[in-house]
């Protein structure tokens, strides 16, 4: 279930924290493990994950499901991570998740067609100033407008 | 000690306890659904603020410690106020279904709210719902109902050493669920129904049966291991409805284990033996109590008291009966000048039997400093006593297990694994390395021994320790060398000043143990009455093939024509109504008043919770009359108290053994140990059927490794003496180890 690859990069996480702890470096093996397997968790991939940390299965889960940078349905290869909170609520984003959706054929939580975007509702991220935004892959986006939106999603690949 | 001041009285506490503790102590009620007196704070559902005086804001009591002169107002306006507000919130998402809640009545939160709920609820927007699951036979999940209290996640984690329930999601999305697909499986897991506040977590086989309040409370002993856990039997009608929890530091806590909780859907089995009967020309016949009686008299006297043959009689008991029970049957017997008489129908080699005393109070068991654990697997045969090792464990102590095969324990251990005819050898290890550290003389029969490298570590880990206890467990009853290694563990435990335990026995052995249940030098064993020619019988809740290990000698005994066979069981069972004459009907568990000697020889006293069922009475009541039918003196008992003061006014008896330690080893190719599963090892389990559907009461397996596999010529898909072959590598060479839900099939052994 984890490649040897996957191993190396999460023993180096592990030696990060005292021994016998290891199970302190849960967040980062989930988040190799998910990079691994198409950007998504499955049950048997946390199972696998708490097994290699030594820990219960339901803690790992705990874990997995309480951040949202964890998938656990499929996703497309650009994950669009719409902010919602109230900041950008307040600036209109609940208008532009429509517009993206109507734009994208999908609802948020799922995938497009061709596999290539999928679109998530998600907490504050942090850039109120640039409210309303959204996150692909590690840039964000702010200051969204629908032609903004349009021009960044048309240049997806 | 310090003082402080609760609702303007002044009371003593200790430094470091938290304010609940003390509220609880003097009397004051707080509200609260997270805290529980066993587990670890967590502070969570906010419920029991109170108003301390200086702090700004109300203060959770169940994570306040307590400081000299602290002012605490329970009952205040800032305390009433804040009380009331958690409430409100802890009602939004809970559904109004206490109508056909199984925890109405008993529902802590329908409790705290009619004292801080208010009548209206401002909440006009959806409740909250989820999908309901199924996470095993025992308990029923109505997760709409949870607040999040998490008892029953730190429960897991902390009690039974599985975490199985966690909290998935976040915020309003927060749900209770198990990870596990097979749901919840530990062996503790009926708790969780206990510490749940709301209905979110209730008795599976309990559902839509009753309200708390048609129930009479009885209190009662689970009688299926050597602890005897405290409980409580709830009852309507004249059943047993369920069982619950009951509080005894010194024996359970406030724990029972999923056995002793759930083996009261037994007593209802459509199996019960419900009425005399007689066998008249080979045909079974239901009579009235008398004619039976006259019928096991006169058979009695036929066969042996006319023709003065009273050594062709025998009397065998199973060791679940109650004390009573078996001081009147072996009065009985003995005034009438048996001596034939016997409880361990399990053992293949009577002289080899196991005798090594328990020395350890079940409550210092947490406090020990090493354990070293041989031939059992604790945690299934003997929950409660594995949880006090699990509480040592955590505290810091050692716990080496000495097994033919690796155990899922739900806490460290250091497993060696063994093969059955090298355990002694190992324990003889133990025992030189201790005898050259003392300076005494080696003694000849170690004189050959050398200590392996396991051997030399758990000597010096008893020696590096304070507190240690040694285990014997149930594997090694008919081990080859079984009467050695106990011999071999008093030694050790001499030398290393170390307290023993011996699991050995289960159920109210000690029970039988504290009346004589056993011949004394003129008499016969049960496995010498089984082979010589005896005449009659008197057989007390014995199921052969479950309880015999010499099951074709002991059908081939009492199937013989010429044998008189009185039999009184609770259960119905197609072998004993083969070979009785006559069957009388005796109350279960939970139907008698009696009895249990538990591990600490703790007399623990019940009475019946409901009467037996149909015609059946307490075995104790028919070995009476059976006696004084047969005109024997000193049967004048009115209850069954009476029959307990006689028992108490005897002695314990004191039986000589061979003390030899003998290390030869057995020539056997393949050993086989044979276990009964953890839920099938008396007949009231057997009949419980839910218990039976969970993942433990599913365990019928033969666990041997790929190479003893090979040579016996066994696959993963054979079975092994009627059991479903299991190839595991943690397992030593050579042997065989059996847990299983079947009939004992020992011919072959």
């Amino acid at each position: 279930m984890i490649s040897d690859n996957a191993k190396k990069q999460i023993d180096s996480w592990i030696e990060k924290y005292p021994e016998g702890k290891q199970s302190s470096a849960v967040m980062e093996a989930l988040k190799i493990i998910q990079k691994e397997n198409n950007n998504q968790l499955t049950h048997d991939s946390i199972q696998a994950v708490a097994d290699y940390l030594d820990m219960p299965g339901i803690a790992a889960a705990e874990v997995a499901t309480f951040y949202e940078n964890y998938n656990h349905q499929p996703v497309g290869k650009h994950i669009i991570r719409f902010c919602h909170n109230i900041s950008c609520m307040l600036n209109g984003a609940d208008d532009l998740i429509s517009h993206l959706e109507t734009k994208l054929g999908v609802k948020t939580g799922e995938v497009t067609d061709d596999g290539l975007i999928s679109v998530k509702k998600v907490e504050c991220l942090g850039a109120c100033v640039g409210a309303p935004m959204f996150q692909i892959g590690d840039q964000y986006y702010e200051n969204l407008t629908i032609d903004k939106i349009d021009k960044i999603v048309d240049g997806l690949k | 000690m310090l003082e402080i001041e609760i609702d303007g009285q002044l009371v003593n506490a200790e430094p470091g306890e938290m304010v609940i503790a003390v509220t609880d102590r003097e009397g004051i009620s707080v509200p609260r659904f997270c805290y529980h007196k066993k587990l670890s704070i967590s502070a969570s559902c906010r419920m029991c603020l109170v108003d301390v005086e200086g702090a700004p804001k109300p203060q959770p009591a169940c994570s306040t410690p307590v400081a000299d002169g602290m002012k605490i107002h329970t009952q205040n306006d800032k305390a009433k106020a804040s009380q009331k507000a958690v409430m409100e919130f802890l009602l939004i998402n809970h559904p109004l279904d206490c109508p056909i809640c199984d925890q109405g009545g008993e529902c802590e939160l329908q409790d705290v709210a009619v004292d801080y709920g208010s009548d209206v609820s401002r909440f006009s927007e959806g409740k909250r719902i989820i999908a309901p699951s199924d996470i095993g036979p025992l308990i029923q999940t109505d997760m709409t109902r949870c607040i999040h209290c998490t008892r029953c996640v730190r429960f897991g984690s902390e009690i039974a050493g599985i975490m199985e329930m966690g909290g998935t999601g976040r915020g309003e999305d927060l749900k209770i669920e198990p990870f596990l697909k097979e749901g919840i499986t530990s062996e503790l897991s009926g708790n969780m129904i206990d510490v749940c506040p709301v209905g979110a977590l209730t008795s599976k086989p309990f559902r839509y049966e009753l309200r708390s309040w048609q129930m009479n409370s009885i209190n009662s002993i689970a009688r299926h291991d050597l602890v005897g856990s405290n409980l409580y039997a709830q009852t309507y009608k004249g059943n047993v409805k369920r069982l619950a929890s009951g509080d005894n530091d010194a024996v359970n806590e406030t724990w029972i284990s999923d056995r002793d909780r759930f083996s009261y859907e037994g007593l209802t089995h459509d199996n019960r033996l419900l009425a005399p009967q007689i066998k008249v020309a080979g045909q079974w016949k239901e009579v009235e109590w008398d004619v039976a009686l006259d019928f096991a008299v006169k058979g009695l006297k036929n066969n042996i008291l006319n023709s003065r043959n009273v050594q062709k009689l025998g009397g065998l008991a199973s060791a679940t009966a109650t004390t009573e029970e078996l001081h009147l049957l072996q009065k009985l017997l003995r005034e009438m000048g048996c001596e034939n008489l016997d409880y361990r129908l399990n053992i293949k080699d009577l002289d080899n039997a196991i005798h090594l005393q328990s020395n350890i109070k079940l409550a210092d068991l947490e406090h020990i400093d090493q354990a070293i654990v041989i031939g059992s697997n604790i945690r299934l045969e003997q929950p409660m006593i594995n949880h006090r090792l699990r509480k040592a464990q955590l505290a810091g102590a050692g716990i080496t297990t000495l097994n033919v095969k690796e155990f899922d324990f739900n806490y460290k251990t250091n497993d060696i694994i063994v093969a059955p005819n090298e355990i002694a050898n190992t324990l003889a290890g133990v025992l030189r390395v201790l005898v050259e550290k003392s300076a005494e003389e080696v003694p000849a029969y170690l004189l050959a021994v050398t200590p392996c490298a396991q051997a030399i570590d758990i000597a010096s880990s008893l020696l590096n320790s304070d507190k240690t206890v040694l285990i014997l467990g149930e594997h090694v009853v008919n081990n080859a060398q079984a009467a050695s290694i106990a011999n071999l563990i008093t030694e050790i435990a001499k030398l290393s000043n170390s307290l023993t335990l011996n699991l050995t026995v289960t159920a109210n052995a000690l029970g039988a143990q504290r009346v004589n249940f056993v011949p004394n030098s003129t008499g016969m064993n049960v496995n010498e009455m089984l082979a010589a020619e005896m005449r009659a019988f008197v057989l007390l809740d014995v199921y052969p093939e479950y309880d015999f290990h010499h099951l074709d000698e002991a059908l081939n005994t009492l199937l013989n024509n010429d044998v008189f066979v009185i039999s009184l069981n609770g259960f119905k069972n197609d072998l004993v109504a083969q070979y009785s004459d006559v069957m009388l009907p005796m109350a279960a568990m939970y139907e008698t008043s009696g009895t249990h000697v538990n591990i600490n020889h703790e007399m623990q006293s019940f009475s019946a919770a409901v009467g037996a069922p149909g015609e059946s009475k307490p075995a104790w009541k028919i070995l009476k009359v059976l006696a004084d039918l047969l005109e024997l003196p000193g049967f004048h008992y009115e209850n069954s108290t009476q029959v307990l003061s006689e028992v108490a006014h005897q002695m314990t008896p004191v039986h000589e053994y061979d003390t030899a330690i003998n290390l030869d080893k057995s020539t056997v190719e393949v050993e086989t140990i044979w276990t009964h599963s953890p839920y099938h090892t008396d007949a009231l389990l057997r009949h419980a059927t839910s218990l039976r559907a969970s993942k433990i009461g599913q365990i019928n397996t033969a666990s041997i490794n790929a190479a003893t596999a090979k040579s016996l010529s066994l696959s993963d898909s054979d079975t092994y003496l009627g059991v479903p072959v299991d190839i595991t590598e943690t397992m030593a060479d050579q042997c065989v180890f059996i847990s299983s839900n079947q009939a004992t099939n020992t011919g072959a052994l």
